[in-house]
């Protein structure tokens, strides 16, 4: 029978004893393993549980608002097209905590709200609420919410699947699951509330199914004409156009790509390092291999026992990463998810891709790097193992150093040029800790500088974007909509001086590899008081927003289209407004009215310094002022803080094992010769001086060298990020004291690490020297 | 004859930096006998060694062991060669620091088909009380003696000995010859021998001398000493 080989009796031995090393390396990976993998399974599990929401609970295929109630004489008419119809009306209601909540009677046919905690409201007086919007407000089971004088007690939290990116109304921006909240009450507290005021809000679901969003949009675009004919619409959302329930989904998974390079790199980065690392061992055992292999020990049997240490650890970091991953990193990513949008319960689903991503592509980058490495090195005779020449190059002549340079200096040097492949990794481990420490630090910064830009640049206090009600978009002409033109006509006139028209339309854009995104195109006076153009009669000016992000210069054209049509427009750029936090175009409004064929007298909305109160609100899409325009970086804030937390630590956690790991591997190099140097004399300062400032200065040069070049790597990122990933323009922003609390950090950890080393000078012992001297 | 070597020829470099290290050895040896290599440091004692190891190659000239001819073999053949013929003794002892004697020795044992019996070696070898040791915790003598048992487990037909007593005192140095002696007669390895410790060539059949890369005397030693009758 074949002999087991007896050398993978040292692996488990080889691991023990280099304990401090590969306990670094193994929780490094761990950590990003079980994060990635965390990640991957609470995305796929996510997305699957948002996916299947629609069918599970039954989710609307649209809904609209009617100033009256609709009669059972209309409800049967409009169910002819083909539609069943469900009363799903509301009452808001303004909380004392500040924000407004909508409130439903239990659903029970379409909707279907989703049990989170606690019990659904069984009595008059109790309230479910919707889950984010209570962990927003710090609000649980059994408190109670307040509305003035009355009082809610909240038996239960709740996911509407209509609701799962809380938008107060699908015009808004972006939602505020601080300042708007939906609840569900019980039947009878819903009627005795519907005593106050109701909005009558119908949701409707298809018998057949869409075959495609065109043709959604045709069948939606022919209810609208149909529901007109039988009453007065206020509001008519389908579900294609609906953000509350869309917006989710066009988000998750989305950093998905994002993660999975990062973890690539991150791999790549471990494996070189646990390279560097088996390639010291080899230079260490250099002796040993030649012995091996002059008793005849084949370079396959060498290799494959240099790769049972790396592929071991890696193997044990994938299995302990993922039960991680699918325990506790898991849920963290899921309250991450939770923390941003209002999404149902729900299941772990195993993820394949994952187990592939996270165990295999590890343990075969591992592999690869290792190959690679040991096959060069093996390849080499057994004499040159026995010799200690391992070097492929031929022997090049020591770097002539001036004698001027002093002693001390000139030996620093030669550690750094012996060691030199070692510290280009260590520089590029740093970029990397530092590119990831850059973009935790550099999200509060960039989202406090948004929401001074939106200050400055806001061109006056209130927007209004005037809604024409739904019931005025039909063909037909009769006394009563000749009534509801004229009423509409006289509730969105102002008296106030401020106030200053603007017509206004939405396109989106359709340009390749960037997401389709609506763009706001307004049509200015003469001479605006607020927007400082002074537009002629074909001007196109858009904002430096929009032209950084399709990296577009005057003299351009851009290229816009109908949402969910195909019709077309193209306009040369004439002018770039500097206005960085929104993307917007701008034209004379006797231009825009022309272009759209609005008709000469046609506005949408009015710009103002005070509010106006004269207008009819049911004619007020929404109001632009600050509170609306900074609700984006407070929903970051609140849902990526705890990324931002995670992103950091874990930067440190690489910047701290790289440079240990690699300082260690420069020191056992020179063990030998530190241990000669302390027979000779020299003192543990002076030889701490020799061969840690070489690292030292290493260490802090490349965090200087690597602040600039991370700096524009990372407004790169930003910048790709925003045009592929994300909607509307987050300018990219490095507060300067960024730097500061980089490098500081840096040097703290890297103190911890020096200390750290300069124990371990101090326990090389003195008779190395000698009985490693041949 | 069990080892042939041919207008053996190894120089280094090329034309003003060439240098010769062997000049054409010629060499016949039978299977088991002791052989010492002496000569002074340049001499191409270490060079012949290898070559015949099978760990560096000649520029010309042939070896032939055990009827195999070595020049030719790519390296696969020769690693085999290796595998199958040749045991390693060097003045370093190059034990593996994590694995224990009995193990330092079950590595060689492993590259052999018929290895000897490792409780068997360790006991002639003195070592078997101390087979759980780690090598750091053995004296250099040990440590020779676990180099030389890792060398014979695989019962070579060659034991090729580069300085072996190199790095040890007087007693120990005469331990060991007094082991290799003993490994010689009772498994009937060949062996062959670097050593600049001239006395040793009193236990040898046979005495090489060289210089400048070429022998000046090959004699065969009829009054050959035991190893513990050695004095230097």
């Amino acid at each position: 029978m074949k002999r087991k080989n007896p050398l993978r009796r040292r692996i488990f031995r080889e691991i023990m004893g280099d304990k401090g090393k590969y306990l670094v390396i193994f929780i490094l990976m761990i950590a990003t393993i079980s994060f990635i993998s965390g990640y991957l399974v609470a995305d796929g599990s996510m997305i699957k549980a948002y996916k299947d929401s629609f069918k599970k609970y039954k989710v609307e295929d649209g809904h609209f608002v009617t100033e009256e109630a609709l009669t059972k004489v209309a409800k049967r008419h409009i169910e002819k097209e083909g539609v069943r119809l469900y009363n799903l009306s509301y009452v808001e209601k303004e909380a004392t905590l500040g924000a407004t909540v909508r409130m439903y009677s239990m659903r029970t046919t379409v909707n279907l709200a989703c049990l989170m905690e606690g019990a659904y409201p069984a009595k008059q007086g109790e309230i479910a609420i919707d889950r984010m919007f209570a962990d927003n407000n710090q609000l649980s089971v059994g408190d109670y919410l307040t509305f003035g004088a009355e009082k809610y007690k909240i038996t239960g939290l709740v996911a509407l699947p209509d609701y799962s990116a809380l938008f107060e109304n699908s015009n808004d921006t972006m939602f505020d699951a601080m300042k708007f909240g939906v609840a569900v009450v019980n039947r009878d507290e819903f009627l005795a509330l519907s005593k106050e005021k109701r909005t009558n809000c119908y949701s409707w679901q298809w018998l057949e199914a869409s075959k495609n969003e065109k043709e959604e949009k045709t069948r939606c675009d022919a209810l609208m004409k149909v529901v007109n004919g039988q009453v007065e619409l206020t509001d008519y959302v389908p579900r294609i156009m609906n953000q509350a329930i869309n917006f989710t989904g066009e988000d998750l998974g989305n950093d998905r790509a994002m993660m999975i390079v990062l973890f690539y790199i991150i791999m790549i980065i471990l494996a070189f390092v646990f390279a560097l690392t088996t390639s010291n061992t080899i230079e260490k055992e250099a002796g040993v291999i030649g012995t091996l292999k002059a008793s005849g020990f084949t370079a396959r049997e060498l290799i494959s026992h240099y790769l049972v240490a790396p592929t071991f650890v890696t193997l044990i970091s994938a299995v302990i990463g993922n039960i991680l991953g699918y325990t506790v990193l898991k849920g963290v990513c899921v309250d991450m998810y939770y923390g941003s949008y209002s999404l149902p319960t729900y299941v772990t689903v195993w993820n394949l891709e994952a187990f592939v991503l996270t165990t295999i592509v590890p343990i075969l980058m591992m592999l690869c790097i290792h190959l690679f490495l040991l096959s060069r090195k093996m390849r080499l005779s057994p004499l040159l193992f026995l010799r200690r020449d391992l070097s492929r190059k031929k022997k090049k002549r020591a770097a002539n150093l001036s004698p001027a340079i002093p002693f001390f200096s000139r030996f620093r040097l030669r550690v750094l040029l012996q060691n030199r492949f070692h510290y280009v990794v260590l520089f590029l481990g740093i970029m990397i800790s530092y590119l990831l420490l850059m973009f935790g630090m550099m999200l509060p910064s960039i989202l406090d500088h948004y929401q001074n830009k939106i200050q400055e640049n806001m061109f006056c206090k209130y927007q209004y974007l005037l809604k024409m009600p739904p019931s005025l978009n039909t063909d037909e002409f009769s006394m009563d909509t000749l009534f509801r033109y004229m009423k509409f006509a006289k509730g969105v006139q102002t008296k106030h001086k401020q106030a200053e028209k603007f017509s206004a339309y939405t396109l989106q854009t359709y340009e390749p590899n960037v997401m389709a995104e609506d763009i706001l195109i307004y049509g200015l006076e003469p001479k605006s008081k607020y927007v400082p153009l002074d537009l002629s009669k074909d001007d196109v000016v858009i904002t430096r927003a929009y032209a950084q992000k399709f990296s577009l210069k005057t003299g351009d054209r851009i290229r816009l289209k109908e949402k969910y049509e195909d019709t077309r427009y193209s306009f040369r750029i004439t002018g770039i407004l500097p206005y960085d936090t929104g993307l917007y175009v701008f034209m004379s409004r006797s231009h825009l009215n022309k272009v759209f064929d609005l008709g000469d007298d046609m506005f949408g909305g009015y710009f103002s310094n005070e509010k106006l109160t004269d207008l009819d609100e049911d004619y007020v899409g929404s109001i632009i002022d600050l509170d609306a325009l900074t609700k984006v970086c407070r929903q970051l804030k609140l849902s990526m803080g705890e990324l931002m937390y995670l992103v950091d630590v874990f930067a440190m956690l690489i910047f701290v094992v790289m440079i240990y790991i690699l300082s260690k591997t420069i020191i056992e190099k020179n063990a030998q010769s530190i241990s000669m140097a302390k027979i000779l004399g020299y003192s543990g300062k002076e030889i701490a001086r020799l061969y840690l400032m070489p690292t030292s200065f290493v260490v802090i040069g490349s965090m200087i060298l690597s602040l600039p070049i991370c700096d524009r790597g990372i407004r790169y990122i930003w910048q790709e990020m925003m045009k592929s990933k994300m909607k509307g323009w987050l300018p990219v922003y490095m507060d300067f004291s960024v730097y500061g609390k980089m490098l500081l950090l840096g040097i703290v950890a890297y103190g911890v690490v020096a200390l750290l080393e300069m124990r371990k000078i101090s326990k090389v012992p003195m008779d190395l020297a000698l009985k490693n001297a041949e | 004859m069990f080892l042939e070597l041919k207008n053996l020829k190894k120089h280094f470099g090329e034309g003003d930096s060439r240098v010769d290290v062997l000049n054409g050895i010629e060499l016949e040896m039978e299977k088991g006998e002791f052989c010492v290599l002496l000569g002074p440091s340049g001499s191409g004692k270490s060079t012949l060694l290898n070559i015949v190891g099978g760990i560096d190659r000649a520029s010309e000239g042939s070896i032939v062991i055990a009827g195999e001819q070595t020049q030719g073999m790519n390296e696969k053949q020769l690693t085999m060669y290796r595998r199958k013929h040749l045991g390693y003794v060097f003045q370093m002892y190059n034990l593996i620091p994590n694995l224990t004697v009995q193990e330092n020795i079950e590595v060689g044992a492993y590259l052999s088909e018929h290895p000897l019996p490792v409780e068997e070696i360790m006991t002639t070898l003195g070592l078997y009380d101390q087979r759980k040791k780690l090598p750091n915790q053995l004296s250099g003598g040990q440590q020779q003696r676990c180099a030389i048992g890792r060398a014979i487990v695989k019962n070579p037909d060659i034991l090729l000995c580069d300085e072996p007593t190199g790095a040890l005192d007087y007693n120990t140095s005469k331990e060991i010859l007094k082991l290799i002696e003993t490994v010689n007669q009772k498994y009937g390895n060949t062996v062959l021998m670097v050593t600049h410790n001239d006395a040793i060539r009193l236990m040898a059949d046979r005495v090489l001398r060289l210089r400048d890369g070429r022998i000046r005397d090959n004699i065969k030693n009829t009054e050959k000493k035991r190893a513990e009758e050695l004095e230097w």
